[in-house]
């Protein structure tokens, strides 16, 4: 049987992964802060003894569309958006540093502001902003955070501390395991002092669900034809066995 | 067999809560003192299929990897503490917080209980008890031949008994404020109760601090915003459909296989 048959089956079994991508796109396509993946598929020779006739398809997610998505006012001042460029620091499970745009925080009874995942928001001197009991917590457009403490006149409002913001250039972050970006290097970004966040806002997710829509009707069409190639393999290597058979 | 049928199926799931969530806000768009809800998403786990960096051949590395979502999830809901309208009903027995702070209850079970609603009544002992008849706490008790209550700003309720030109001091409303009020647990009946997340009450004199200050003859109306909530009805309806329309896609992807081959 010819070995287009496997050809065929590898353009198969990855377009059905890039399916997995654009539907986990659409998935997120109300989770706030939510960056799209992209997808894209290269081709692979195979290398090795004999003629380089075969070439197998790979799918990949290159990246992911850090493009902004939409503000949408929430009222809550505790609700961050960033107004272009930036992301908010916060520490993951683990402890290390990453990289978020969902700005939906909140403040534990320990006084730890947290995202809404319960990931620690960083400060500028690199630690964890934690907040005293207050009855207003502002965030001013640079990420300082001034708080009524509960107990203080009302007309003294107290400077805490201020959200770590940083910009990360384009190509040198990725999306981590936990949806969050990390810099490739491993290494931490330092705090630009120009990003500019809104309070009162929440940042929609990014997906566009017509371009992932069409993407999976395309991947579904690409997926059948496939298959059709694996139905021709098969017909060429019957009409072949009968041809030759002895009778 | 399809990877997307499944990540399709918690979108899905996720904008079914989000409905919930919704239709639970507009059925309290009049309810006193209720607070809205917002379901929070996050994206699932990425899973690598192919790491970054692998060799692909001795000489070469590949220079991205395939790391698949697994969909998305409902972190849970946040409480929202936005104060809502207050509005005028003249009722004596009518209370409002204005600024922050929790009327405490006592539930028939002995636990305290924390409102926003300030709909109080009297039982026949002649207690300030919620709508359901739980009693407020620390406990309000009317004498008899009561003419006119007043409750002040700052929580003391006073009495004018039957002739008498002098009100007869009934005793204070105590109000309790948490540091994380989104983290307190919603029962139902307007009622929350304490959690490790909302922190202990801090029990104090409305007015005095941070607390609100108690506004006679007024309610708390609620927070929820219809329009917003409409709004987000009609995005999580597409959401929704298009969720649908990737499974319907993945399983004509399966069964062409089956009937192709």
């Amino acid at each position: 049987m010819d070995k287009f048959l496997y050809v065929a089956m590898t353009g198969a079994r990855e377009n059905m992964k890039a399916q997995q991508v654009h539907s986990n796109n659409l998935a997120n396509v109300n989770t706030t802060g939510f960056k799209a993946d992209l997808e894209q598929a290269r081709s692979m020779r195979v290398i090795g003894e004999g003629l380089e006739s075969r070439v197998y398809s790979m799918g990949e997610r290159p990246g992911t569309n850090t493009e902004s998505g939409t503000l949408f006012q929430t009222d809550r001042s505790l609700d961050v958006a960033i107004d272009g460029e930036g992301w908010i620091a916060v520490l993951d499970q683990e402890g290390q540093e990453a990289y978020t745009r969902s700005g939906s925080l909140q403040v534990l009874s320990t006084g730890e502001l947290v995202t809404s995942n319960g990931n620690p928001v960083m400060g500028a001197n690199g630690a964890p902003i934690v907040l005293p009991p207050s009855s207003k917590v502002n965030v001013a457009n640079d990420g300082t955070i001034t708080v009524f403490a509960i107990g203080d006149p009302a007309t003294e409002p107290a400077v805490i501390d201020r959200i770590k913001l940083v910009t990360l250039e384009k190509g040198s972050f990725f999306k981590g395991l936990n949806g969050m970006m990390v810099k490739d290097d491993g290494l931490i970004a330092d705090q630009n002092i120009d990003v500019r966040l809104r309070s009162g806002y929440l940042e929609t997710s990014n997906v566009n669900a017509i371009n992932e829509l069409t993407s999976i009707i395309s991947l579904s069409k690409q997926f059948e034809m496939q298959i059709k190639m694996m139905k021709t393999a098969e017909e060429i290597s019957s009409s072949g066995s009968s041809i030759l058979r002895m009778s | 067999m399809h990877g997307a049928l499944h990540v399709a199926r918690t979108g899905l799931s996720a904008q079914d809560t989000n409905l919930k969530v919704i239709s639970n806000n507009l059925a309290n768009v009049s309810t006193v003192g209720f607070k809205k809800d917002r379901a929070v998403f996050e994206d699932l786990l990425y899973q690598i299929r192919r790491q970054p960096g692998a060799a692909s051949s001795e000489e070469s590395q590949l220079p991205s990897g395939l790391q698949v979502g697994n969909g998305v999830r409902t972190v849970g809901t946040q409480k929202m503490f936005t104060e809502g309208d207050l509005q005028v009903t003249e009722q004596a027995f009518d209370v409002a917080i204005n600024g922050r702070g929790f009327f405490q209850i006592l539930k028939p079970d002995g636990q305290t209980a924390y409102t926003r609603n300030g709909e109080f009544g009297i039982d026949a002992e002649g207690r300030m008890v919620t709508s359901e008849g739980f009693p407020l706490q620390p406990e309000i008790v009317l004498p008899d031949n009561v003419t006119s209550v007043t409750i002040g700003n700052d929580g003391t309720v006073s009495a004018i008994v039957a002739e008498d030109a002098n009100p007869v001091n009934l005793g204070v409303i105590e109000i309790a404020d948490f540091t994380n009020p989104q983290g307190l647990m919603a029962i139902g009946q307007n009622l929350f109760l304490e959690t490790a997340s909302s922190g202990a009450p801090v029990i104090g004199v409305p007015g005095l601090d941070s607390n609100g200050i108690l506004q006679q003859g007024m309610l708390e109306g609620s927070n929820v915003n219809a329009v917003e909530e409409l709004v987000e009805m009609i995005t999580t309806q597409r959401a929704y459909e298009i969720n649908s329309k990737v499974i319907s896609t993945a399983d004509q992807m399966l069964s062409f296989v089956t009937q192709q081959i």
